[in-house]
């Protein structure tokens, strides 16, 4: 239902950052989408939400299509109302408000005040933890309840698409593998499609069903989960394994030699 | 004694104006960090409006009055969208000074239509006084402290569970995060700016009910900044707490030092104040402490 054509990203109308991404997400599917620091990963994700207007990028060529209609010269609050949500990297709740203030906000657009309700109980239920804290200030959450707060404000958008940059960012790894189970039971039951921005490429890789390796600008290997797991070089340089499958010894690899580079 | 009173009851009532106008400073400094320096002058201008429909049109009461509601509504609308619209994501330096520019050019505007310095509106409220105690004041002050103070509170309302409300609280927050939310803040920084002017105007009306239309309603809006500096520049509770306090400081201390020191005091008194919060609690009584350009 999204497609991006070989979209390019310019910055200032003088960084390039996207050199030709295409890429797509079907309906009820979880798209990874991997790669280092830099790689455009974020921008992608800003590029399909409308923020990057905020920021002075534009898409300089290629489009962007959601059910065949293109969407890359629309506002970011148009594409909301399609549909298309995008969690912020870092955890960025309103830290002034309470919990439940800042679900709502989520809800911001939706004017069927019944299902807004309902769907408020819905992200308690995802979220046990954070019905305790309806009452108290965002800003005093934890990490992983800052983190739960910033997804369950997603949900409350009622998307058909929801974009996730970077959720594991800070967590430890209990915290982690919770919010991915909760995603998957989000995108499975709510038969929501999720793109993913990680750079834990392990649990990503767990519960996509595609994915897509960036690397400067450019996506360099995309394939079925299973392909990518079982794919040498993402083995190697994301997950930090060797061919057997033990643990990497770094020191025994020249340095100028330790990263692959597709170009 | 009955003096005292006196000066409590007209400080207080006078105290709580300067909060509700106050109000409207906090507002856009908060969902948009600019700092409105053109606060005086919008109330100067309302002012003068409502003197214009009132006497000038001799319009009744029902008419007039709904009619400066609506004048500042749209002076608001119009300040945000070409004022500070066009200097979105330019340095906040830029705003405030925009808005010292939009102070001149209302000042300019007020000169240019009613030239006269000096006017008084026709008596709104009951002209009989009312007795608190050994005290006598009259109606006007109760009637500024009831409204303001009932503007006050239906304004909390409207932050606490209203969603635009809410979503101006979280603008205030972060902006990039509420336009990931698809949250459109033109509209939001837009209705804050509506809302100040309203604040504004009605704060305007309720002072010259009390002592006439004069230049000196510019004063106004800069005693709100020192009710806004004095109780925290992003902070509604700071206001309502603070400006009390500057009414009584001004009326007491007018009061009672006029005869001392000479007349002008009063009106020196509210910045003394701020000068001295300055140097104690820089981020005022109920402010974050969070560093903050201006």
């Amino acid at each position: 239902m999204l497609k991006l054509n070989n979209i390019e990203v310019v910055y200032l109308n003088v960084v390039k950052v996207l050199h030709g991404i295409s890429m797509g997400v079907e309906d009820c599917s979880v798209v990874a989408l991997l790669g280092a620091n830099g790689a455009g990963k974020t921008t992608t994700l800003k590029a399909i939400s409308g923020l990057l207007r905020t920021e002075e990028g534009e898409v300089t060529d290629g489009s962007i299509e959601w059910d065949g209609e293109r969407i890359d010269r629309k506002t970011a609050v148009e594409i909301g109302k399609l549909g298309i949500v995008q969690a912020l990297e870092g955890r960025r709740v309103f830290g002034h408000l309470n919990t439940e203030e800042n679900l709502l906000v989520g809800a911001y657009n939706r004017r069927d005040h019944y299902a807004v309700s309902e769907d408020m109980s819905m992200a308690y239920n995802y979220f046990p933890r954070l019905k305790q804290l309806r009452r108290n200030i965002a800003g005093y959450l934890s990490g992983g309840e800052q983190q739960m707060l910033v997804i369950g404000r997603a949900m409350m958008a009622a998307p058909r698409l929801m974009m996730l940059d970077e959720p594991s960012l800070g967590l430890a790894p209990m915290m982690v593998e919770e919010i991915y189970d909760i995603i998957k039971r989000f995108n499975t039951e709510k038969e929501t499609s999720v793109l993913l921005v990680e750079q834990n490429v392990r649990v990503a890789l767990n519960i996509a069903h595609y994915g897509y390796v960036m690397e400067n600008g450019r996506v360099v290997l995309d394939g079925t989960a299973d392909f990518l797991r079982n794919n040498e070089d993402v083995k190697e340089f994301y997950m930090g394994l060797s061919a057997v499958g033990a643990k990497k010894s770094y020191r025994s690899v020249k340095h100028y030699k330790r990263r692959k580079r597709w170009l | 004694m009955a003096e005292f009173l006196q000066y409590v009851i007209t400080g207080l009532a006078v105290g709580m104006v300067y909060a509700l106008i106050a109000l409207g400073f906090a507002l856009v400094w908060k969902s948009s960090s600019v700092a409105n320096l053109a606060l005086g002058q919008l109330v100067l201008i309302s002012s003068w409006f409502t003197y214009g429909m009132l006497v000038q049109a001799s319009l009744p009461y029902w008419l007039g009055l709904p009619l400066t509601i609506l004048f500042a509504l749209l002076l608001g609308w119009i300040i945000e969208r070409f004022a500070l619209r066009p200097l979105v994501a330019q340095p906040i330096l830029s705003l405030i000074t925009v808005t010292l520019g939009v102070a001149y050019f209302l000042e300019g505007v007020v000169s240019f239509i009613w030239p006269m310095s000096v006017a008084a509106l026709p008596r709104i409220f009951p002209v009989e006084p009312v007795h608190i105690g050994p005290a006598v004041v009259s109606q006007e002050y109760i009637w500024a402290a009831v409204i303001s103070l009932a503007l006050f509170g239906l304004l909390s309302l409207f932050f606490r569970y209203h969603r635009m409300g809410v979503a101006m609280r979280a603008t205030a927050d972060d902006q990039l995060a509420v336009q990931a939310c698809a949250i459109p803040v033109t509209s939001v920084f837009s209705t804050s700016w509506m809302f100040a002017c309203v604040v504004a105007a009605i704060g305007g009306v309720l002072i010259s009910c009390i002592g006439g239309i004069t230049f000196g309603l510019v004063e106004t809006g800069l005693k709100s900044f020192s009710v806004v500096i004095l109780g925290g520049l992003n902070s509604f509770v700071g206001c309502i707490v603070a400006g009390p306090i500057i009414g009584l400081c001004e009326n007491l201390g007018g009061g009672y030092l006029t005869p001392l020191i000479g007349p002008g005091i009063k009106d020196i008194i509210p910045f003394i104040i701020i000068i001295i919060v300055m140097f104690i609690k820089p981020y005022g009584l109920f402010g974050e402490t969070r560093i903050e350009r201006i």
